[in-house]
């Protein structure tokens, strides 16, 4: 009588399972969002095209969009977004503490940062360089030419590093004071204690206009590292990571699809692609294996746009950037971003 | 065992005892459980850091610190410069406070005026307005390198700091050290002496004029023979700055006034309270036995004040030098600014880095007022 229970109880258990459609793995940060009903992005305290605050106090930018196409994607709602301005030295804190669910600014992807800090880089957003601004009165052309200047840098940020590498190799003097803050360090060299003032060239774009006169300043073209950056989590709930991942690598791919926010319900409904059905949810079920409903990217690419879309708005030709796409360009057309395919 | 429990010195110790254990298991347990978590989050621990280089460059030091040295290094670099200012910034504060607190008793109206004026004023202010007026106050106020102060054509003053010539040799100035430490000695022997005789005959010695000469003009003389037998690296302009020699850099100035000039407020309300507390009688009887005015506060007011002036003025200190780490939100490399700072975000080992900083302003301070309560005792006025 005893094997008899068990063995229907183990059918049982088989035949709900197989009936469950999937089991997911447990994902605490997912059920967190959906049980407070939005996502808690860190960004920057303030850099213009990437993550800044208007006058209406509402915040724009290239990863502030990154964190509304999320939001979109797991809640349906772009708006359901907290923003939390953290700066270079509270970030990784915010973010290991649980305080953020993700870092989304303009965060170089390193590796003793992904080695000892608990953080996963999820991708990348934005190929930045570093360089520096100069006064135009300064006559300065090349980086070398920089030598025995004074810099100033924000403490702590692998601008800091990078500078004082690239000079001591080469065997030049030159002065770096370190400020808690980057717009300690910008007010600073505007006052006229350093004669630079270093960061990544996206960055200064922005952040040049925080100068008294903006035009008494120049950005060099010659950039001496490569700063890749892009959305962090912390170390642990992979299902979370899987969202984050691919919620950018979605955006990515939308842009080199052709779905744009005009098009993507028509795309939906009538493309014969089926990366684009399998993207938009009109086949596969792909949002369900992550616990998402299927039409999570058509909701962020609906609501905030394509990668493309986004960059124009914030930091491209559409804002006061004036960016060029450059390394941020689709790998078709010459640049450096590239999805993985959606199958 | 019942009886022994009954001894109350026994009872006293035992709970002590217990106090102390449960407070060490509480800490090891709060200890070990952030280090599970953070070994659990990916997250590394340790002191391990310490070694590692640090590739971060510190504009300002005096240990001869290059960013190819270890953390610790750097370490040493912010204690030193925290030390620095705070020692220098303690010094001027100590005279400007005592001056401001001697002119708000003083009987002409205006000088006890501007004393109060200064006193409410830098009393309401928040201290990290003042360093940052400080710090763009001075930037301000000063010309590009190009059109830097020049001073004999050895000195140079502008946006970048003071540069000053560096000797390149020093065992010379080492020797005239020597020396000046023998000429202090001989004249702390001389005070001694002239005190003795005095208790002995009534006859006055000229200590001061002496003590002038002794330590005044023959360091002078010897540190300038010193100097003229070293050569000198004296600062040039290269490209964009002066290169060469020692820069006392803005930032140093900027927190060195703004922590003196500030902590001179607090000071001077404490000196004023210090010799309010000394009975009019005092001064009377001092003035009926014919002493001169400087005398009567030197010998009879100050002795008699300093027990009430010493306790608030440690506590001014402490505070003047836990204020340094403002020096962080205007660049100054002190402890905070390069290791809470840079080093931290550098190696993300918060908790390891927040508990060595806790662990030295803490040093530090109890050091200052061990000092400060040993100095206290000893010069207490013994009453008979």
């Amino acid at each position: 009588m005893k094997t008899v229970c068990r063995i229907a109880a183990l059918a049982a258990f088989f035949t709900g399972s197989a009936a469950s459609a999937q089991q997911l793995a447990p994902s605490p940060t997912l059920d967190a969002i959906k049980a407070r009903g939005h996502i808690e992005c860190g960004v920057h305290l303030g850099l213009p095209g990437f993550s800044f605050a208007n006058d209406k106090g509402e915040w724009t930018g290239l990863d502030v969009d990154y964190c509304k196409s999320l939001a979109a994607a797991v809640l349906g709602d772009a708006t359901k977004v907290k923003f939390t301005p953290t700066s270079v030295q509270q970030r990784w804190a915010v973010l290991q503490s649980g305080q953020v669910d993700l870092l989304s600014r303009n965060t170089t992807i390193t590796f003793s940062r992904n080695a000892t800090l608990g953080v996963n880089f999820q991708g990348i957003n934005f190929y930045e360089g570093q360089t520096f601004v100069v006064r135009t009165k300064a006559k300065v052309v090349a980086v070398k030419d920089l030598a025995d200047a004074t810099i100033c840098v924000a403490a702590g940020s692998t601008e800091e590093k990078t500078a004082a590498d690239w000079f001591r190799e080469r065997n030049l003097k030159v002065t770096i004071i370190n400020f808690q803050k980057n717009d300690d360090a910008i007010s600073a060299y505007d006052q006229g204690r350093c004669d630079a003032y270093t960061a990544g060239i996206g960055a200064l774009a922005g952040q040049r206009i925080k100068f008294k006169d903006p035009n008494e300043h120049q950005i060099l073209t010659e950039i001496i590292s490569n700063d890749p950056q892009g959305p962090v989590t912390r170390w642990g709930d992979e299902r979370w990571q899987l969202v984050v991942r691919w919620v950018l690598n979605g955006t990515i791919a939308a842009e080199a699809l052709g779905v744009t926010s005009k098009n993507v319900e028509e795309m939906k409904a009538k493309s014969a692609s089926s990366e684009v059905r399998r993207l938009l949810g009109a086949e596969g079920k792909f949002g369900q294996m992550m616990g998402l409903s299927d039409d999570w990217m058509f909701n962020a690419i609906k609501q905030v746009g394509n990668y493309g879309e986004s960059y124009e708005r914030t930091v491209g030709m559409g804002s006061a950037l004036k960016l060029k796409r450059g390394a941020n360009e689709l790998w078709t057309k010459g640049g450096l971003l590239y999805s993985p395919p959606f199958q | 065992m019942i009886r022994f429990l009954r001894d109350r010195k026994v009872r006293d110790v035992l709970w002590q005892a217990l106090a102390t254990v449960g407070l060490v298991v509480v800490v090891v347990f709060f200890v070990r459980n952030a280090s599970d978590n953070m070994v659990k989050a990916g997250i590394a621990s340790g002191f391990q850091f310490l070694w590692r280089d640090s590739g971060i460059e510190v504009p300002f030091n005096i240990t001869g610190y290059k960013p190819s040295d270890t953390i610790l290094a750097l370490l040493w670099t912010g204690i030193v410069n925290t030390i620095l200012v705070s020692a220098a910034a303690v010094v001027v504060a100590t005279v400007i406070g005592f001056t401001v607190g001697l002119m708000r008793l003083s009987h002409n109206w205006l000088l006890s005026t501007l004393a109060a004026v200064y006193i409410e004023f830098v009393r309401n202010i928040p201290l990290l307005f003042f360093v940052l007026f400080w710090y763009f106050g001075v930037l301000a106020a000063l010309p590009t390198p190009k059109e830097s102060y020049d001073f004999l054509g050895i000195a140079f003053l502008n946006r970048r700091g003071l540069s000053i010539p560096l000797p390149n040799d020093v065992a010379g100035f080492q020797l005239a050290l020597l020396a000046i430490a023998v000429l202090i000695v001989a004249q702390i022997g001389l005070a001694r002496w002239a005190k003795a005789r005095q208790a002995r005959t009534g006859r006055d010695f000229p200590t001061w004029m002496v003590g002038f000469v002794l330590c005044g003009l023959l360091p002078i003389v010897a540190l300038a023979v010193a100097g003229a037998a070293t050569s000198w690296d004296v600062p040039t302009l290269r490209g964009f700055n002066y290169r060469g020699g020692f820069v006392l850099v803005p930032e140093f100035v900027a927190l060195f006034m703004a922590l003196s000039t500030y902590t001179a407020g607090f000071i001077a309300e404490v000196v004023r309270g210090g010799i309010q507390s000394v009975r009019q009688g005092q001064i009377d009887a001092a003035r009926a036995l014919g002493l001169t005015p400087g005398r009567v506060v030197r010998l009879v007011v100050i002795p008699q004040a300093m027990p009430v002036i010493i306790p608030p003025i440690t506590s001014q200190y402490l505070n003047l030098i836990k204020n340094s780490s403002l020096g962080a939100a205007i660049a100054y490399p002190e402890i905070v600014a390069v290791f809470m700072g840079s080093a931290l975000v550098a190696t993300g080992q918060a908790i390891e880095i927040i508990a060595i900083t806790l662990g030295i302003y803490l040093t530090i301070g109890l050091a200052v007022s061990a000092f400060m309560n040993w100095y206290n005792a000893r010069h207490r006025l013994v009453t008979r």
